[in-house]
C-alpha cells in the first residue's frame, strides 16, 4: 500500500477512536479505549518514520508506546478504580449529537488546512486535517463531561493531536523535543489525577456540576 | 563572574533552596527554621542575581548560552528584572504571612515546608520560561509553572481552595494545549523550510527567518499562541480560572500569580507576536492583541466595580491590566513603551495590594468588603499603604500607573483612534471607581469591635512600604537605568535597528536622560 494513503487511513481511524473514548460511559472502558486510540497514533508515527526514513520518529514511536499505549492508560485505570462517582458519569452531550458535531469539526479542519503549501504535507493533508480536528475533538471531550477523571482524557486527545502535527511536520525533531513535551503531559495528568484525588476524598464528589462554591 | 555564569546561578538557586524545603518536610521545627533562612537567601540571591543579568544585557546585548537553549534580550532581561524584584518582596512577606499562619494553626509544620519547596520551584520554572530560547523548552516552562504553583493554590485544602485549583489546572492546561499546538505548528513551519532543520527550534532563527515561514501556518499558530498563553495571561474570554486561583492561593502566591506569572505567559505571546509581525505584516497580530487586549479591560471592569471579595477584585483588576499591556503593545512604539512600562507598574502595585490584602484576611479572617472597615484604627500602616496602593492601581498621580495609563492614552490618540480612547478612558474611570470605593469602604470607618488592635510585624509590613517607595519613584522620578531597560526592550519588541526608541519619541522628560547611554555600538547593530 502506498505510505501516503496508509498515514491518511491510519489519522481516519484516530477519528473514529477519539469519538469512541468520548462517547462510552463507562470510565475503565474509556481509559482502554484511549490506549488503543493511541496505538493507532504509535502506528501512525511508524508508518511516517517508514515513509521519511526518520530515525528520530521510531525512537518517539517507541517512547509513545511506553507512555500513550501502556502508563498514562494504567495510570487512568488505576484512578478510576480507586474513585467512582456513577453521578458525574452522565455525560453534558448526548452519544447522538457527538457524531455529527466530530463531522463538522473535522470538515472545518480540512478547510483550515487546505491552503497549506508546506511540500511536506502536499499529500498528507487529510491527515494534517486530522491531526488538527483530533485536538478540537479532545476540547469537546473536556466541555461534554460532568466526570472530573473523564475530562482528562480530553487533554490527553487534545496532546495526542499535537504529536500528530508534530511527527506530520518535524518529523526528524530532536529527540528531546519529543520527550519533553511526553514527560510534561504525564506529569500534567499525574497532578491532575493527585488533585482530583483530592477532591474526591474531601468532597466526595467527582461531579464538575458540584464545583460551583466560586462564581462571578 | 560571566553574565552566563550568573545566568546558570540564577537558575540553580531556587532549585536547591526548593531541594532543601522539601528535605525539611518530614524534619523538626530546626530543619523548617533552616529551609526558611534558605528561602530568605534565596530570595536575596534571586534579586540580585536577576538585576545584574538583566543590567549586563542592558549594556552589553545579548546573552545566548546552553547552546543557545537560553537567550537573554533586553525584553526578556526587563520581565527577568521585574520577576526578580517581585519574588524577592513576595519570598519576604511570606515569611511574615506563612509564619502567622502556622503560629496560629491554619498551617501544619509539613505544608509550611511544602510551601516554600513549591514557592522556589515555580520561581524556577518561572526564570526558565522567561529565559528559554527553545520553543518547546518555553511551553514545557509555562507548563511546569502551572503543576508547581497549582497545590501553592491548593494549599489550605479548603472547598474552596481545591475547587480553585482545578479549574486552574484544568483550563490553564487545556489553555496550554492550544500553546503547545501553535508552538508545534510554528517550530514544524521552520522545520519543514529550513536549510537546516535543526536550528528550527530556537526562537531567536525562527525569528530571524520568519519571512520563510508559511503565511496559512503563521495565521493559524499565532491564533492558538494567543488562546493558549492568552489563557495563562488572564485574557478574555479565557480568564475564568484566574480570580478563583488568585483569590483562594495564599496571599503571596496570590501576588506572585499576578505580578509574576502573568508576565512571563505574556513575554511568551510576545515572541511570538514578533515573529507574527516580520512574517506577515503587522495588522493580524495587532488587531487580535487590540481587539482581546480591549475585551479583557471592558470586561474586568464591570467586575471589578461589583466584586465584593478584595481579592477577586485585585484579580479581576489583573485581567484589566494584562488586556491594557496587550493593547498598548499593538498602539506603536509608543503604546510599546507604555506597555512595558506598565508591566513594571502594574507588577509593584499588585504586590503591593496582595500583600496588603493579606494582612487585611490575617486580621479579619475576611475578604469582603462589606464586612471589613475601619483598617486605619485597626493597623494604621496596613491601611495607610493599602489606600496608597488602591489610589496607584487605579491610576492616581503621582504613582506609577498613571504614567503608563496617561501614555497609552495618548498612544491611542496618536494612533488616530478617538472612540477608543474615549471608550478606555470611560473604563479606566469605571475601575478607578471600583477600587476608590474599596478605599472608602475598608480603610475609613469604624474599627469592629471583635478585632485586635495592631500590626502583623515588620515582615509583613517592610515590603510593602518598599513597594510604596518603588511606586512613588516610578511615578514621579523613573530612574535613567530603568528607562534604559524600556528601551532596549522595546528595540527588540520593535525589531527595530535604531539606536534608541525613547528618543525617537521625543518626550521631553526623557529624551535627554537615555541619550547618555545610548548608543552603544553593538546594540545599534542588533
Amino acid at each position: 500500500m502506498n505510505s501516503d494513503i496508509l498515514i491518511n487511513n491510519l489519522a481516519g481511524l484516530l477519528i473514529i477512536t477519539s469519538v469512541m473514548v468520548i462517547g462510552t460511559r463507562k470510565a475503565k472502558s474509556a481509559a482502554l479505549l484511549y490506549s488503543l486510540q493511541s496505538f493507532v497514533l504509535v502506528l501512525t508515527f511508524v508508518a511516517i518514520a517508514k515513509s521519511v526514513d526518520a530515525t528520530e520518529l521510531y525512537h518517539w514511536s517507541i517512547t509513545a508506546f511506553i507512555t500513550k499505549v501502556i502508563a498514562l492508560p494504567a495510570l487512568l485505570y488505576y484512578a478510576f478504580s480507586k474513585m467512582s462517582d456513577p453521578q458525574a458519569d452522565r455525560p453534558v452531550v448526548h452519544f447522538g449529537w457527538l457524531i455529527p458535531i466530530a463531522g463538522v469539526i473535522t470538515v472545518a479542519s480540512f478547510l483550515a488546512v487546505e491552503s497549506v503549501q508546506l511540500p511536506l504535507v502536499e499529500h498528507l493533508k487529510p491527515a494534517l486535517a486530522v491531526s488538527l480536528s483530533h485536538f478540537f475533538l479532545g476540547l469537546l471531550c473536556i466541555v461534554s463531561q460532568r466526570n472530573i477523571l473523564k475530562q482528562l482524557f480530553g487533554y490527553c486527545l487534545m496532546e495526542n493531536g499535537s504529536s500528530l502535527t508534530l511527527a506530520l511536520l518535524a518529523n526528524k525533531a530532536p529527540g528531546l523535543v519529543e520527550i519533553g513535551i511526553t514527560t510534561d503531559a504525564v506529569f500534567a495528568v499525574l497532578f491532575m489525577v493527585i488533585l482530583a484525588r483530592q477532591i474526591y476524598f474531601k468532597l466526595n464528589t467527582l461531579d464538575v456540576n458540584q464545583l460551583t462554591s466560586l462564581k462571578g | 563572574m560571566s553574565p552566563t555564569e550568573i545566568l546558570l546561578l540564577l537558575m540553580v538557586v531556587p532549585f536547591v533552596a526548593a531541594i532543601v524545603s522539601f528535605l525539611a518536610i518530614r524534619g523538626g521545627e530546626g530543619v523548617r527554621k533552616l529551609a526558611i533562612g534558605c528561602h530568605a537567601l534565596s530570595m536575596l540571591l534571586i534579586v540580585i542575581l536577576a538585576i545584574t543579568v538583566a543590567g549586563s544585557v542592558f549594556v552589553d546585548g545579548p546573552i545566548h548560552a546552553f547552546n543557545n537553549w537560553i537567550y537573554l534580550d533586553g525584553l526578556s532581561a526587563l520581565f527577568l528584572a521585574v520577576l526578580g524584584v517581585v519574588s524577592f518582596l513576595t519570598g519576604m512577606y511570606s515569611i511574615g504571612y506563612i509564619g502567622h499562619e502556622y503560629e496560629h494553626g491554619e498551617l501544619s509544620g509539613t505544608k509550611v515546608a511544602l510551601y516554600y519547596g513549591l514557592f522556589n520551584l515555580f520561581i524556577a520554572t518561572m526564570i526558565l520560561a522567561v529565559t528559554a530560547n527553545n520553543v518547546i523548552m518555553m511551553w514545557v516552562a509555562i507548563e511546569a509553572t502551572t503543576i508547581c504553583s497549582v497545590f501553592l493554590v491548593g494549599l489550605y485544602g479548603q472547598r474552596s481552595s481545591l475547587e480553585a485549583a482545578w479549574k486552574y489546572i484544568i483550563i490553564c492546561t487545556v489553555g496550554l494545549a492550544f500553546g503547545l499546538f501553535g508552538s508545534i505548528l510554528t517550530y514544524s513551519n521552520a522545520a519543514a523550510v529550513f536549510a537546516d532543520p535543526a536550528n528550527a527550534i530556537f526562537w531567536t532563527d525562527i525569528h530571524q527567518n520568519a519571512k520563510a515561514l508559511d503565511p496559512t501556518l503563521v495565521h493559524i499558530s499565532f491564533i492558538f499562541i494567543l488562546i493558549g498563553f492568552g489563557t495563562k495571561v488572564g485574557l478574555f474570554p479565557m480568564h475564568a480560572w484566574l480570580p478563583d486561583a488568585h483569590s483562594e492561593a495564599p496571599s503571596p502566591v496570590s501576588a506572585l500569580l499576578s505580578a509574576g506569572l502573568l508576565n512571563c505567559a505574556l513575554l511568551v505571546i510576545l515572541r511570538y507576536y514578533m515573529i507574527t509581525v516580520k512574517s506577515i505584516g503587522p495588522d493580524f497580530p495587532q488587531t487580535l492583541m487590540l481587539v482581546f487586549g480591549f475585551m479583557s479591560v471592558a470586561v474586568s471592569a464591570f467586575f471589578i466595580i461589583t466584586q465584593h471579595d478584595i481579592k477577586r477584585k485585585l484579580a479581576y483588576h489583573s485581567v484589566e491590566n494584562m488586556g491594557l499591556i496587550t493593547l498598548a503593545i499593538a498602539l506603536g512604539p509608543l503604546g510599546v513603551i507604555a506597555g512595558l512600562m506598565h508591566v513594571i507598574n502594574h507588577s509593584l502595585a499588585k504586590t503591593l495590594m496582595f500583600c496588603g490584602a493579606g494582612n487585611i484576611l490575617l486580621k479579619y479572617g475576611t475578604r469582603d468588603i462589606t464586612v471589613v472597615k475601619g483598617i486605619l484604627k485597626v493597623a494604621p500602616m496596613t491601611g495607610i499603604l493599602v489606600a496608597i496602593g488602591a489610589l496607584a492601581l487605579g491610576g492616581v498621580p503621582p504613582f506609577s500607573m498613571f504614567v503608563s495609563e496617561f501614555l497609552m492614552v495618548t498612544a491611542a490618540i496618536g494612533e488616530d483612534m478617538p472612540f477608543f480612547t474615549v471608550a478606555l478612558l470611560s473604563l479606566l474611570a469605571v475601575v478607578l471607581g471600583g477600587l476608590a470605593h474599596m478605599v472608602a469602604c475598608c480603610v475609613m470607618g469604624d474599627k469592629p469591635a471583635e478585632v485586635e488592635k495592631g500590626e502583623l510585624g515588620f515582615m509583613t509590613i517592610a515590603p510593602m512600604v518598599v513597594l510604596v517607595g518603588l511606586i512613588v519613584i516610578m511615578g514621579t522620578l523613573i530612574p535613567t537605568q530603568v528607562l534604559h531597560g524600556i528601551d532596549r526592550a522595546a528595540l527588540v519588541l520593535l525589531d527595530s535597528d535604531e539606536p534608541t526608541v525613547l528618543n525617537l519619541l521625543n518626550l521631553p522628560a526623557v529624551s535627554q536622560s537615555t541619550e547618555v547611554l545610548v548608543p552603544n555600538p553593538t546594540l545599534a547593530q542588533k
